[in-house]
């Protein structure tokens, strides 16, 4: 159908086309006619050529040159109203016949020129209208592709939390027995001090001073066993993740303030190296606190077993060359193998007899979304160092 | 256990808190007490002549309370030991009784567990120093014997006859038993049944006491 109407169209344009030199070469006539002697009567023929060659294409100008030519002749070249050309007016026909053509040629090219323009124009605006749509395609695939990975983050947090949270049930109860032991110590000072005072009160006579001391010291032991209670608490908090400025020194000492009694009890001797005025980090404070944790517990009980030699846990924080904050808990227990350094922080893999082989690499899950690294290697001596880097907190 | 001893019970544990209320309890049943925070402390304490016993924590800074222990059995200071311990430590508790303590008790445990422990182990205390007692004069009254004496001695509690004595060590009979009544009367024996028991007790200290050497 296209065909056909494109012939229709052409056929149309054709007939309108060889229509316009025939009306204007009329109108020319026409108007120098009435307005004859003032006016020229070539320059409205030239316009009619114009006219004719712009709108009408080549042909319609050959006819319009062909047209006003005869109708010069006709009406206003002598004889008047008759075609037969003096010698002499030869030149005068000349002079507008060549004008013409040449005026007709440059209306040609001028049209040619101008219709290539708007082909290129046209092709232009098709070109940025594809570009457009295209533009519009990618940006939707991008948005989708957006919204994929934000769900996809979700749910990598969701599982790390989850992880998180049954690590830390699990490092409890590796921690049962400690944790059982911080509170069993107020638990006996309490009961002692409560069968003292009964017992004072029982003397002949009662020995009410006593027996008020040792009230006073079971309210006090008793708040240092809820103290302890607390912390534990705050450590198996199933909590989405909750990140604040914090000082890792300050997490460093809360952990060790929760395993004291343990701590002090074993036979490891403990070297705190923190630097003062350590830089900020950005985290989650109890997901910190949980790694610390993991790290010097493993480093405790990598020395249970050591008679031959000294128990040494070093803790040590400071800024390494990149910047980043750094903590090192180095113990003198039985180390680690080569081959195992890398291995250790795999999922399932323990070198314990009851080892679950979580705890590590929860840790390094932690920290890496923190932005960070952890790492081990074994000491040139006894034992093994742990490491953990983060980035520090920009100031703003 | 004579009135004018009054046991005095010795407590280390680096607990602040257990520490105190061990004294308090114990001086509510009126009993002498003495705190230490660490097993140097105890070693550095003032020596009474009175029958002890020691509670002591297993976990302990830089040294276990069983390494303890051992050095205090290496070091032939007999002090009876109750255990006591934050944490369950099983195989601990096995070993610390084969070592010789009286008791092993978890925190928190009731009161009177610890005072009937403290009560055996005073007791053992007691019976230990009585007997030391008894061979220390067991020992004073050997020494004044005389070596013929002694030699008697040895024959009389293996049951040889006097003639066989006299044989034996190239002596008369009569002379053999002027020497064995003065064994009897040194000694302050009873009877030969009683001798015999003497010699015995006394032959972890002198080894030819019943075989002449």
């Amino acid at each position: 159908m296209q065909t056909a109407k494109t012939f229709n169209r052409r056929l149309g344009s054709g007939l309108y086309a060889y229509g316009i030199p025939i009306v204007t070469v009329a109108s020319a006539l026409l108007i120098t006619e009435s307005l004859k002697p003032t006016v020229f009567p070539t320059p409205l023929f030239f316009a009619a050529i114009v006219i004719s060659t712009w709108y009408g294409g080549t042909g319609p100008g050959i006819l319009a040159v062909i047209l006003a030519t005869l109708v010069l002749d006709f009406f206003f070249v002598s004889p008047v109203r008759g075609f037969t050309l003096r010698a002499a007016d030869i030149p005068y026909m000349a002079q507008f016949i060549l004008p013409a053509l040449l005026s007709g040629w440059f209306t040609k090219k001028r049209k040619e020129a101008e219709s290539e323009l708007k082909e290129t124009r046209d092709q232009l605006d098709m070109k940025v209208q594809q570009g457009t749509a295209q533009l519009r395609n990618t940006n939707e695939k991008l948005q989708s592709e957006i919204a994929e990975r934000k769900r996809a983050e979700e749910a990598v947090q969701k599982t790390q939390a989850d992880l998180a949270h049954l690590t830390r049930v699990m490092t409890m109860s590796e921690l049962a027995t400690s944790i059982a032991h911080e509170v069993n110590q107020p638990l006996a000072a309490i009961v002692m001090n409560g069968s003292a005072g009964m017992r004072w009160l029982a003397a002949e006579p009662p020995n009410v001073e006593r027996a008020c001391e040792s009230m006073r010291r079971i309210i006090s032991e008793g708040e240092r066993a809820s103290e302890v209670i607390k912390r534990i608490r705050n450590l198996s908090r199933k909590a989405s993740p909750h990140r604040e400025t914090l000082n890792l020194n300050e997490v460093i000492q809360d952990v060790l303030a929760l395993i004291s009694t343990q701590l002090a009890k074993s036979r490891v001797l403990l070297t705190c190296d923190l630097k003062p005025n350590l830089p900020d980090v950005v985290g989650d404070r109890v997901q910190l606190q949980q790694v610390v944790l993991n790290l010097v517990m493993n480093a405790i009980e990598a020395m249970v077993e050591v008679r031959d030699r000294s128990c040494d846990l070093l803790i040590r924080s400071g800024i390494d060359e990149r910047g980043d904050v750094f903590a090192i808990i180095q113990d003198s227990g039985t180390g680690l193998d080569a081959e195992h350094v890398d291995r250790v922080f795999e999922a399932f893999f323990t070198t314990k007899v009851e080892g679950v082989g979580m705890g590590l690499s929860i840790s390094r899950s932690i920290i890496e979304a923190h932005g960070g690294r952890l790492w081990a290697v074994p000491n040139a001596g006894p034992g093994a160092t742990f490491q953990f880097a983060l980035p520090a907190a920009e100031i703003t | 256990m004579s009135r004018s001893e009054h046991p005095i019970v010795f407590i280390v544990d680096d607990d602040a808190a257990v520490r105190d209320a061990v004294k308090n309890l114990l001086e509510s049943v009126g009993m002498r007490v003495a705190t230490f925070g660490s097993t140097a402390d105890f070693l550095a304490r003032t020596l009474v002549d009175d029958p002890s016993c020691l509670i002591l924590d297993v976990r302990l800074p830089g040294v276990s309370g069983l390494e303890f222990q051992r050095q205090i059995n290496a070091s032939g200071l007999e002090i009876p030991i109750i255990f006591i311990t934050g944490h369950g430590d099983i195989p601990i508790t096995v070993e610390a009784m084969k070592a010789g303590a009286v008791d092993f008790l978890t925190k928190p445990f009731r009161d009177q567990e610890l005072l009937d422990a403290i009560h055996r182990a005073v007791e053992r205390d007691c019976r230990r120093r009585e007997q030391a007692a008894e061979i220390s004069e067991l020992r004073e009254r050997y020494e004044e014997l005389t070596p013929r004496e002694r030699e008697v001695m040895a024959l009389v509690t293996q049951g040889l006859l006097n003639k066989q004595i006299a044989a034996e060590l190239g002596m008369s009979e009569t002379t053999v038993k002027i020497h064995r009544g003065q064994v009897m009367r040194k000694m302050e024996a009873d009877s030969l049944a009683d001798l015999v028991r003497m010699a015995d007790r006394l032959s972890t200290l002198y080894k030819g006491i019943t075989h002449p050497s």
